[in-house]
């Protein structure tokens, strides 16, 4: 009876200090792994690649603190293969919260390109070569409003200048303009975009999301609602690798460094459901043999 | 009235609503434009002054009662006034009337969105985790055939999404990805439907006043 | 670059039959042009669109990559257009001949929402036939949901041990209609608490739903007799933060012990950190949501879970009210023709399969 204790009733907190430690380690001493890319990735990779050049791309930053390891590289990486491509970029929020790490990613990533250009048009110039729309609350107002125009949506950008001067956004008026969209999000997102722009204005739509809400967004990649899908850690680290190969863009990989932290997290947890099964299966043998002895309530 | 009133509100709102769908026309579409871009912002911004209002009052009190835990509640006032003033007045980037700044301590509302919002939201969010090994261990148990298949499923994507399912076996990643595109898919979409439909009849039942415990129950 | 070399040499091709029509399903404000691809396409560059505004000289309105044959332009709709569509490479430009005269208008019916149109119809029209149905006096059979049926006993058992029912909405916003179902539920359980004299402990992430749910609260008391009962400061509003409502709501949990939590409503990954937390205090847990990821997590750790469909029935399955209870099976009835038309459609695909049928050559 011990011995079943022992394995059904591990305390909360060995298995916490366990899964801290192998979460930590790795992150302590990183080392990029390299991926298989899976097909869902290899359609966002392409969409976006395929965008032609008299459209733009719309990336949608509506992941928050919480959820910026998983999503950031998603971001990074896209803006890296966008810049590095010369699609003209547009990038919002549809909450408050993300636009500090849009506006992080977005000078990070140009930064980088413009460390290496030689010349003015080698540069990535804001206004010619991406605009940063801000954010316009309640969500549903830029989703359909873009569909009319996005000057009038967003009359004034992230920084307060009035849109309608930017030259990028004298090309890019409405959805015509838009190749496709990429909502990286921790929530819903990419259906609102899905629901409202895509089958009010026919817009192209690819998502980012969080590993957690994964399974809920794979039959819109099955019907062709979403262009592509980036799934996690591991979808983040498959565009890195996409990116790596395909644009020779050689740079810190931080999704694929954290797939060591995943891998180890998912090992110990099958550990421990494989000693609670055993503890169960014993208990269920032994309770089977003396029918007098308590089982309890699963909650 | 009292009751009748606020149904035929919903009653026109709900319609203004649906229409807009399908009729592309500038005045339906300038009128829901006007509805949604002016109107909403409105009623938002009233509802958060109501919101804020109610949670002062709760801590307020809270405070008054010497209720447990009240000390709690004048640092959440405390932050609140900070972060209010600091914002209204400061500007996003230190660029409001007030001075963010003494010397190369830096205080505007982003230093405290990266120093305070990021750091906390990151740290619950971790809980999960945390939280999810523990479920997992309670829970996911072979209790019956269809448990050990579910279980069986869950080590398979486990481990396929995984570069060691790669290394275990190439097959594992596709495997892992046969199981969300199609079993999974199948069972979403068949939630989905019931959702969806759902959603429509609930929105019909409120918009045609039959739904009203939104108003209190039900009743004339 | 021989491509170049020879365009410079040669004269290109034009784009022909250029087809000017006003955008449909539109508001106005776009003619569509089409036409057909210069024989040179492979060696051009792009497509400028020339367009005369009545009777004006051509000027450039736009353009559009190499072996696209569709333009999109902006017009006002009181003018008249005329198009010209030109080939151009890098040294040569070739127009087309100009199209007919053109004007744009805004359409009073989108005919792609026509199919959307049709289905909330007859779907809809099933939800209020049956709706007729049970106002005629018919007896509906609803199976149990466990979930609602415990709504009683676990307010009940609220009121023996003493102690609050925490009832938590979720993140949701207003238009969600996970969140107005919660809403809906809130008003019942509101209801049985005013009947019990039991506390209840309401917090909100979202300040239109807290405002709703005050008046919801208020009015579910006043219902059953007991407006004195009502706490205007049971239902507050928290923050809009994610995880920060997620930790308020836990040190609810934590400090006042609830007997009863209900997690009904939209919830995204604070679910199971609530849920969770409430497993450990020993409260009874009912949850219910229609986001589909955070359902695995409500089924682990809480004792009750609404899925899906089951929180939108909610209301009618507590109040037994026939009305209601008719739209439900409005519902059911909308979900056997999805399923025969899944059947009838997966089957034609099936045939499709199988050339040597010759069906839908």
């Amino acid at each position: 009876m011990k011995m079943i204790n022992l394995l059904t009733k591990i305390d909360r907190r060995i298995i916490y200090l366990i899964l801290f430690a192998v979460v930590t380690l790795p992150i302590i001493f990183p080392t990029a792994k390299s991926v298989r890319v899976m097909p869902p990735v290899e359609k966002l990779y392409n969409a976006i690649d395929t965008i032609p050049e008299d459209r733009a791309l719309i990336i949608d930053f509506d992941y928050d603190p919480q959820t910026l390891p998983e999503i950031e590289p998603m971001a990074f990486a896209i803006l890296r293969h966008a810049f590095r491509k010369r699609i003209k970029v547009l990038a919002l929020s549809l909450y408050v919260q993300p636009l500090g790490l849009a506006q992080n990613a977005l000078v990070s990533v140009s930064e980088e390109f413009n460390s290496l250009a030689k010349t003015h048009e080698d540069s990535i110039i804001y206004g010619r070569d991406y605009v940063f729309l801000g954010w316009q609350p309640p969500p549903l107002i830029p989703i359909l409003g873009m569909g009319e125009s996005i000057v009038n949506v967003y009359r004034t950008d992230y920084y307060g200048n009035r849109t309608d001067t930017l030259p990028l956004m004298k090309q890019v008026k409405n959805y015509d303009h838009v190749g496709l969209l990429v909502s990286l999000s921790s929530g819903d997102p990419p259906k609102y975009w899905v629901e409202y722009a895509q089958n009010r204005f026919g817009l192209p739509v690819g998502a980012g999301i969080t590993a957690v809400s994964a399974s809920e967004f794979y039959p819109y990649l099955q019907t062709g609602q979403f262009s592509g899908l980036m799934v996690g850690m591991k979808g983040a680290a498959e565009y890195e690798e996409q990116v790596e190969r395909e644009l020779a863009i050689k740079v810190r990989r931080k999704a694929s460094e954290s797939l060591s932290s995943l891998t180890y997290a998912h090992v110990v947890i099958i550990i421990f459901i494989l000693i609670g099964n055993t503890g169960y299966l014993i208990s269920r043998r032994k309770a089977k043999s003396s029918p007098t002895s308590p089982t309890g309530r699963p909650r | 009235m009292k009751r009748n009133f606020p149904l035929l509100l919903v009653l026109v709102f709900g319609i203004l609503g649906i229409i807009p769908f399908i009729i592309p026309h500038p005045y339906v579409q300038n009128t829901d434009e006007f509805l949604r871009n002016n109107l909403l912002k409105i009623l938002a911004a009233f509802a958060l002054i109501l919101g804020l209002g109610s949670l002062l009052r709760v801590h307020y009190d809270k405070i008054r009662r010497k209720g447990q835990n009240w000390e709690y509640s004048w640092v959440l006032i405390g932050t609140f006034i900070i972060t209010s003033i600091i914002g209204l007045f400061g500007g996003v980037s230190g660029t409001g009337i007030l001075p963010t700044r003494i010397g190369s301590f830096v205080f505007d509302i982003w230093t405290i969105y990266f120093n305070i919002e990021v750091p906390l939201g990151a740290a619950m969010f971790a809980l999960l985790s945390f939280f999810m090994a523990s479920a997992a261990y309670r829970a996911f148990r072979a209790r019956s055939t269809e448990a050990t298949l579910l279980l069986v499923s869950a080590f398979i994507v486990m481990l396929g999404v995984l570069p060691l399912g790669n290394e275990i076996s190439p097959h594992l990643p596709s495997f892992a990805q046969w199981i969300m595109d199609v079993p999974n898919v199948a069972g979403q979409r068949g939630i989905l439907f019931g959702v969806a439909l759902g959603m429509l009849a609930t929105a019909l039942k409120i918009i045609l006043g039959i739904e009203r415990s939104w108003l209190g129950g039900g009743g004339e | 670059m021989t491509g170049i070399l020879l365009a410079g040499i040669f004269a290109l091709s034009p784009p022909t039959d250029v087809h000017v029509y006003d955008t449909p399903d539109d508001g106005g404000g776009a003619i569509t042009i089409e036409w057909k691809l210069s024989v040179d396409d492979a060696w051009l560059q792009r497509y400028d669109i020339y367009r005369s505004e009545n009777g004006g000289d051509f000027e450039r309105s736009g353009f559009i990559g190499s072996g696209r044959d569709q333009f999109v332009d902006e017009t006002e709709d009181d003018k008249r257009y005329v198009y010209k569509v030109a080939a151009v490479s890098e040294t040569i430009i070739s127009f087309s001949e100009p199209s007919p005269v053109v004007n744009s208008s805004a359409q009073w019916l989108n005919r792609r929402k026509i199919n959307i149109i049709i289905a909330v119809i007859v779907f809809g029209g099933l939800i209020l036939f049956f709706i007729q149905h049970a106002r005629r006096g018919r007896e509906l059979f609803v199976r149990k949901i466990a979930g609602l049926h415990a709504i009683d006993d676990a307010v009940g058992r609220a009121t023996e041990m003493g102690k609050p029912i925490l009832y938590c909405p979720g993140i949701g916003y207003i238009e969600d209609i996970a969140t107005i179902a919660s809403l809906n539920i809130l008003g019942e359980v509101a209801k049985k608490c005013g009947e019990y004299d039991t506390k209840l402990i309401n917090p909100h992430a979202d300040p239109i739903v807290y405002t709703v749910a005050r008046e919801i609260v208020k009015e579910s008391y006043t219902n059953v007799g007991r407006p004195d009962a009502f706490d205007p400061d049971s239902v507050y509003y928290v923050t809009d933060s994610q995880f920060a409502y997620a930790a308020a709501v836990d040190g609810i949990m934590l400090r006042e012990l609830p007997a009863t939590n209900f997690l009904v409503g939209w919830f995204r990954a604070e679910s199971l950190i609530l849920a969770e937390t409430g497993a450990s205090t020993g409260a009874i847990q009912i949850a219910g949501t229609d986001q589909v990821s955070q359902l695995p997590f409500f089924v682990t750790a809480c004792d009750y879970t609404l899925i899906g469909e089951e929180l939108y029935a909610a209301s009618a399955y507590i109040s037994r009210e026939p009305l209601l209870l008719g739209a439900i099976k409005g519902e059911d009835w909308g979900k056997v023709i999805i399923g025969a038309i899944l059947i009838i459609g997966s089957v034609i695909g099936l045939l499709t399969m199988f050339p040597i049928l010759g069906l839908f050559d």
